[in-house]
C-alpha cells in the first residue's frame, strides 16, 4: 500500500458570491501532497492557487469536496478543530508578516509551541537553529532584522514544530533574489535531509524549479503537473498557460 | 475636499461614539445638577411666595444669634408678645392682624414607636389660626379643645392616623397624648408645603408646647387695607413698635429671605456636583484626545495625500476643527438632552421625598455652558493632535504611515520638574512658609497630578513588566505584557484617565481615614465614661432629652458621675459660636477637664469657663465680665471663673443649665456615665434605658458604639464621593476599550498570524484581556500612589489631633481588584473582536 499523502483535496469546489457575480475559484479540484516532498503550486493571478493552499491549511472552507491533512479530515471541523489542526500538524510561511514585532527571534521561532504549551525538542530545535543560520540575531526583534533574515525566522518556526506539512504563500515574493534563494535553499533542505513536507504557491518559476514537483492550475483546475522541475520547464509550461489563456479571453 | 474628510470621520463610527459617549455621560452630569438645582430652587421660590402671598406684613421678633454659627438666617426668633399684638391692631391701615405660633419641633409618634421623621424640612407644631386661606380642614374639625390635634396630611398618611385616633407627640415637654380631631392640607390639593409636618393645637397649648411661654407669639401676620401698599404699612408698623427689639419685613421680603437660605444650599448642591461633571468631562478629554491621536495617526497618509493635492496646512487643521466642534456639539447636545431628564428624575425623586416640584427648569445659561465647556473640551483634545498632524511634510507621511515613537527624555524631564514644582508647593505650605491655600495645596496637588500623568509613559514599561511577571508564563499573558509596553504614550494617557478618579478617591480616602483614626485615639484616650445616651442624630436639631433626666441617672446604684450637655449657638464675648451647658464636677473624672486658671466647679447662673482657645483669643480673664446673647434669653451678663486647659472633648465655652434656658430648645443632646465597677454597666444601662424609655430618639449606648456612630457620617460621605466618582471611572473604562478597540484594529494581520500558528479564540481573548487589565491596573496604581501622597501630605499639612495618619489598606486593595475587574469588563467587547477575526482576511489585511 503507497504511504499515506501528508495532505489531500478530494474534488474540491470552492465558490465566491452567487448569481452575476459567482466566481468558481476551483473546480473539483483533487490533488495528493506527498509525505516528504516538496510540491509548488504554479498558475497564473487568478488560477485559485492561493485558494487551495487556503483549502488544505484550512484557512477557508470548500463548498463541496473533502480535505485531509494526514489522516485528519479537514472539512467539516469547527474552530476548535482547525486551531488544534494548525497548531500541531500544519507550518505556515507568508509572503509578508510573519512574525509578531514584540517577540524575539527565538520566541518567534518557539511561538506554535509556546502557544501549545509544549516545550520544543532540544536537539531539534537545535537542528533547525543551527539551519537557519542566524547566529547571535536570535535574541533581536523583527525590527532589527533583514526581510531574508525575517523570512528565515519564519521558516525555522514553521519546522520546529515538525508539523504534517509546511505550506508556504509565495515566501520569497518580497525579497531579493540572494535571499529569496537561501530561503528557498533551507526549505528545500528541511525536505531532502529531514523529510518535511512542504507545499508552496508560488509563480516564479525559478522558486518552483527547487521543488520536487510542480502542480499547474489554471480557472480553477488542475491543467498539468512536473517532476524534477527546471526552471526553464516551468516558464515553458506557463507561457502555454498564459497562451491558453489568452486563446479564451 | 470638506466632504472628504468628514467621510474620514464617519469612517471610525465605534469608536467616534465611545469618544461622544464620554462628552455625553459629562454633560449630562453637569447640566443634570443644574436643572435639579434650579427646578427644586424654583418650587421653593414658588412655595414661599404661596405661603406669604396672604401676608402683606410680618412681624417677629429679634434674634442676634444665628441657628447656624457660620452664618445665614435664624429660624428661630425672639418671641412677640400681646402687647405688641395689642399695639399692632391699632396701625392705621392694617385691616387683619393674626398672631401666629409656629415652631419646629412637634415630633408625632408613630405606631411603632418612633418620632417620625422628615428628610430635613421642620417639624412644626404651632396654634390653629381660623380663616387662614392658605389651610384647610379636609376632614373632622380645627381643634378645639386642649387635649385635640389637628395634623397635615402627610402625618396622617405616613402615620396611619384617623380622625378619632390618639396620637402622642414630643413637643418642648416629654410626650403627651391627643386626639386627632382633623386632618388639614393646604390650598391646591397640597399635603404639605415641602416636606414638612404640621400638628396644630390650640393657642394656648400650642404657646405652651411650642414656644414654652404662654401668652406669646412667633410672628404676627397683617393684611393690609385696600389703598394701603406693603412698603406704606410696613413704615407705619415700624413707627408704631420701633425697629430695635422687632423685624418687620413685606411678604415678598419674607419670601425672600426664606428662600435664600434654602438657596445658599442648593447653590453648594449645583457647583459639588457639577464639579463631578467636569471632572467627568476632563477625564473624557483624554479619552478625546486618544481617540483624535489615532484617527489622525491613522489618517496621516490620508491627510498627507490632501496635501500633495495642494491643501493647505490650514485646510487639513480647520476639517480637523470642524470634525471635533461637531463631535463636541452633537454629544453635548445630547448630553444636555439626557442631563434634562436625569435632572427631571432627581427632582422627582426628590418630590416624592417631600420636595417641593414643579415642571422642570432650564436655564438659557445653563444650556449654553453645558454646550459650550462640552465643545470647547472636545475642541481643545482634538486640536493638540491635529496640530501635530499637520507638521509632517507630506513625503513623510505617505512614505512611511509608522507611528512616531518620540523618545520619552524631554516628557519625563518635563513631568520630574512639574512634580517637583508640586512637591515643593505642598512642603511650602506644610512650614507655613507661603499661606494661601489655593496656591498651595491647589496648585500643588492639580501639577503633582499632572507631573504624575507625563512620567507616566516613562513608567508604563517597568511598572506593566513587573505586574506582567505575574502573567509572563503563559503566551497570551506574555504577549499582551508586550503589546501594553508598545505604544507607551497611549497607554499611558488611557491609564491617566483612570487616574483622575482614583487619585481623588484615595486621597479623601487618606484623610478620611486619618480623621477616623484620630477621633477615635482621642475617645478611647481621654473619654472615661462607660455609657452615654445621645439623642438620634438624625432626628434633627430639636431631638434630644431634659437634662433632668440625669439627676435621677446619678442616683441609680453604681453611677460616680454623670453629667448631661446641652449645646447651643450663642453670642459670647460679641463673637457668635457654640456653647455649652454641663456639670463642671463629674466632667473633671468623665473628660479629665483641668484649671488653666481660676476656678473650675459647678456653675451658677452668670457664671461662665471659657476653653483656652476662647480666652486667648479674647483676652478674657477669670474675674473678668461679658455677655450671653442667647436665641431665646436674649442679653445677660456672664462673669468668667476660670479658664480650662487645652481640651479635645469640651472645646467651647460652658455655662450653667440656668442660661441655658434661653437655647433654642431646653433638651440636652448628650449624656456621659461613669459606673464604679465594669460588672454594674449592664445594670445601669437598663436602668437608664427606663428612664428614657418614653423617648424614641434618644438612646442609651456606650462610648465605642456612639463612636461608631457618630463617624459614620463620614463613610457616607465617602460613599457619596466615591458613587460621583465612579462617573470619571466609567468614562475611563470606555476609554480603555476605546485603546483597545484601537489596538486590536491596527495589529488586524499579527492576530491572523497568531491564530494561523494555532492560537485558540479564548487565548486571543486572554491577550487582549492581560493587555486591558494592566492598563487599567497602571492607572490605579499611579492613582493610589499620587492619591496616597496627597493625602499624606494633607494629613500632615492640617495636623492637629483630629487627624492621625492611617492609610486604608481594605481600600486600597478594592481599587486595586476594582482596577482588574474594571480591565475585564473594558476588555469584553475588543476580545471578542479579536477572537472572531476571520484568519484568512487577517492575514491578507492591508
Amino acid at each position: 500500500m503507497a504511504m499515506q499523502p501528508a495532505a489531500r483535496a478530494v474534488t474540491v469546489w470552492k465558490i465566491y458570491g452567487s448569481g452575476e457575480a459567482q466566481v468558481q475559484a476551483l473546480r473539483g479540484v483533487s490533488a495528493d501532497f506527498e509525505r516528504g516532498k516538496y510540491t509548488a503550486i504554479m498558475g497564473p493571478s487568478g488560477s485559485g492557487k492561493s485558494t487551495l493552499m487556503h483549502c488544505l491549511a484550512g484557512l477557508d472552507t470548500v463548498n463541496a469536496g473533502e480535505v485531509f491533512i494526514g489522516d485528519t479530515q479537514v472539512t467539516g471541523l469547527g474552530d476548535a478543530g482547525l486551531t488544534k489542526l494548525r497548531r500541531d500538524k500544519v507550518g505556515f510561511i507568508f509572503q509578508q508578516f510573519n512574525l509578531l514585532p514584540t517577540l524575539t527571534a527565538e520566541e518567534n521561532i518557539k511561538l506554535p509551541l509556546a502557544i501549545a504549551g509544549r516545550a520544543p525538542d532540544k536537539a531539534w530545535y537545535d537542528t533547525v537553529i543551527q539551519t537557519v543560520g542566524l547566529g547571535d540575531r536570535l535574541h533581536h526583534r523583527p525590527a532589527e532584522l533583514s526581510g531574508g533574515q525575517q523570512q528565515r525566522v519564519a521558516c525555522a518556526r514553521a519546522l520546529v514544530s515538525r508539523p504534517e506539512v509546511i505550506f508556504a504563500d509565495e515566501p520569497t515574493g518580497n525579497l531579493d533574489s540572494k535571499s529569496g534563494n537561501d530561503v528557498l535553499n533551507f526549505l528545500r533542505d528541511s525536505v531532502r535531509h529531514h523529510g518535511q513536507t512542504i507545499v508552496m504557491v508560488t509563480h516564479d518559476p525559478n522558486a518552483a524549479s527547487y521543488a520536487d514537483r510542480v502542480v499547474f492550475l489554471a480557472d480553477g483546475e488542475i491543467v498539468d503537473e512536473l517532476h524534477s522541475p527546471t526552471a526553464d520547464g516551468v516558464l515553458d509550461r506557463m507561457k502555454k498557460l498564459d497562451r491558453r489563456g489568452d486563446a479564451d479571453a | 475636499m470638506l466632504k472628504a474628510m468628514l467621510r474620514g470621520l464617519f469612517a471610525h463610527k465605534l469608536r467616534l461614539i465611545l469618544s461622544a459617549l464620554a462628552i455625553v455621560l459629562g454633560t449630562a452630569f453637569m447640566s443634570a445638577a443644574f436643572v435639579s438645582g434650579d427646578t427644586i430652587s424654583r418650587g421653593f421660590t414658588d412655595l414661599f411666595s404661596t405661603v406669604n402671598e396672604n401676608i402683606d406684613v410680618q412681624v417677629t421678633g429679634k434674634s442676634d444669634v444665628p441657628v447656624n454659627p457660620a452664618g445665614g438666617e435664624g429660624l428661630v426668633t425672639a418671641l412677640v408678645p400681646q402687647s405688641i399684638v395689642d399695639k399692632l391692631k391699632t396701625v392705621d391701615g392694617a385691616q387683619t392682624v393674626t398672631p401666629q405660633v409656629v415652631s419646629d419641633g412637634a415630633r408625632v409618634i408613630d405606631k411603632n414607636g418612633k418620632a417620625i421623621a422628615t428628610t430635613g424640612a421642620p417639624r412644626l407644631g404651632g396654634a390653629w389660626v381660623d380663616g387662614d386661606p392658605a389651610v384647610e380642614i379636609r376632614e373632622g374639625n380645627p381643634p378645639r379643645a386642649a387635649d385635640e390635634v389637628a395634623i397635615t396630611a402627610n402625618l396622617a398618611k405616613t402615620g396611619e392616623f384617623k380622625v378619632g385616633d390618639t396620637i402622642e407627640v414630643i413637643t418642648l415637654q416629654p410626650r403627651q397624648k391627643f386626639k386627632v380631631s382633623g386632618i388639614a392640607g393646604y390650598a391646591g390639593g397640597r399635603d404639605s408645603l415641602g416636606g414638612e409636618t404640621f400638628v396644630f393645637f390650640t393657642l394656648p397649648v400650642a404657646q405652651e408646647l411650642m414656644l414654652g411661654t404662654p401668652g406669646m407669639y412667633s410672628n404676627v401676620d397683617i393684611k393690609a387695607a385696600s389703598g394701603v401698599s406693603d412698603g406704606e404699612l410696613k413704615r407705619r408698623v415700624e413707627t408704631a413698635i420701633g425697629t430695635t427689639e422687632y423685624k418687620t419685613l413685606t411678604g415678598q421680603e419674607t419670601a425672600d429671605a426664606q428662600a435664600s437660605g434654602i438657596q445658599s444650599f442648593l447653590n453648594v448642591f449645583k457647583i459639588a456636583l457639577s464639579v463631578f461633571g467636569i471632572l467627568g468631562l476632563i477625564t473624557g478629554a483624554f479619552l478625546i484626545f486618544n481617540t483624535f491621536s489615532m484617527l489622525i495617526a491613522q489618517r496621516t497618509r490620508e491627510l498627507a495625500l490632501y496635501r500633495s493635492f495642494g491643501a493647505s496646512r490650514n485646510q487639513v487643521l480647520n476639517s480637523v476643527l470642524l470634525e471635533s466642534i461637531l463631535l463636541g456639539l452633537v454629544a453635548s447636545l445630547i448630553g444636555l438632552g439626557l442631563g434634562v431628564l436625569l435632572g427631571w428624575a432627581m427632582t422627582k425623586l426628590l418630590a416624592s421625598s417631600g420636595l417641593p416640584s414643579g415642571s422642570v427648569v432650564l436655564k438659557p445659561a445653563v444650556a449654553i455652558g453645558t454646550l459650550l465647556v462640552g465643545t470647547l473640551i472636545t475642541v481643545l483634545a482634538a486640536l493638540i493632535p491635529a496640530l501635530r498632524a499637520s507638521r509632517v511634510a507630506p513625503i513623510e507621511a505617505m512614505r512611511d504611515a509608522a507611528r512616531p515613537d518620540k523618545p520619552l527624555r524631554t516628557m519625563t524631564i518635563a513631568g520630574l520638574i512639574t512634580l517637583a514644582v508640586g512637591i515643593v508647593l505642598l512642603i511650602l505650605r506644610g512650614t507655613k512658609a507661603v499661606d494661601n491655600n489655593v496656591i498651595t495645596l491647589g496648585l500643588g496637588s492639580f501639577l503633582i497630578f499632572i507631573g504624575a500623568v507625563m512620567l507616566a509613559p516613562a513608567l508604563t514599561r517597568p511598572i506593566t513588566g513587573a505586574i506582567g511577571k505575574l502573567v509572563d508564563w503563559a503566551m497570551p499573558g506574555r504577549l499582551g505584557v508586550r503589546n501594553t509596553g508598545r505604544n507607551p504614550r497611549r497607554t499611558a494617557l488611557t491609564a491617566a484617565a483612570l487616574m483622575i478618579g482614583v487619585t481623588l478617591a484615595t486621597g479623601a480616602a487618606v484623610f478620611a481615614s486619618s480623621v477616623k483614626a484620630g477621633v477615635t485615639d482621642l475617645f478611647r484616650s481621654d473619654l472615661n465614661a462607660d455609657l452615654v445616651i445621645a439623642a438620634d442624630f438624625a432626628s434633627g436639631p430639636t431631638a434630644g432629652f431634659d437634662p433632668a433626666i440625669i439627676n435621677q441617672v446619678k442616683a441609680i446604684p453604681g453611677v460616680t458621675s454623670a453629667t448631661a450637655i446641652q449645646s447651643d449657638a450663642v453670642r459670647l464675648n460679641g463673637k457668635d459660636g457654640f456653647a455649652s451647658a454641663l456639670d463642671v464636677e463629674p466632667s473633671k473624672t468623665l473628660f479629665g477637664l483641668k484649671a488653666k486658671s481660676g476656678d473650675i466647679r459647678d456653675l451658677n447662673a452668670g457664671e461662665v469657663i471659657l476653653n483656652d482657645a476662647f480666652a486667648t483669643e479674647t483676652g478674657l480673664k477669670p474675674g473678668d465680665s461679658t455677655t450671653l446673647v442667647t436665641a431665646r434669653g436674649g442679653e445677660s451678663p456672664l462673669k468668667v471663673v476660670g479658664i480650662l486647659q487645652p481640651n479635645q472633648l469640651v472645646g467651647s465655652p460652658v455655662v450653667s443649665f440656668a442660661d441655658a434656658q434661653g437655647f433654642r430648645v431646653p433638651v440636652a443632646q448628650q449624656g456621659y456615665v461613669k459606673v464604679a465597677d465594669p460588672s454594674q454597666v449592664d445594670a445601669v444601662r437598663a436602668q437608664m434605658k427606663t428612664l428614657v424609655a418614653d423617648n424614641p430618639e434618644v438612646t442609651v449606648t456606650d462610648p465605642s458604639e456612639q463612636l461608631k456612630q457618630s463617624t459614620s457620617f463620614l463613610d457616607l460621605l465617602l460613599n457619596v464621593l466615591n458613587v460621583l466618582l465612579g462617573l470619571t471611572v466609567l468614562v475611563a473604562v470606555l476609554g480603555v476599550i476605546n485603546t483597545l478597540l484601537l489596538s486590536v484594529f491596527e495589529r488586524t494581520r499579527e492576530l491572523g498570524l497568531l491564530r494561523a500558528v494555532g492560537m485558540s479564540r479564548s487565548k486571543m481573548g486572554w491577550m487582549v484581556a492581560t493587555e486591558s487589565v494592566l492598563i487599567s491596573l497602571l492607572g490605579a496604581l499611579l492613582g493610589l500612589i499620587v492619591g496616597t501622597g496627597l493625602g499624606i501630605a494633607l494629613v500632615k499639612i492640617f495636623g492637629g489631633d483630629f487627624l492621625k495618619l492611617t492609610i486604608p489598606w481594605g481600600f486600597l486593595i478594592t481599587a486595586l481588584i476594582g482596577a482588574v475587574i474594571a480591565g475585564l469588563v473594558a476588555a469584553l467587547l475588543p476580545a471578542i473582536r479579536a477572537a472572531r477575526l476571520n484568519v484568512l482576511q487577517a492575514i491578507s489585511y492591508e
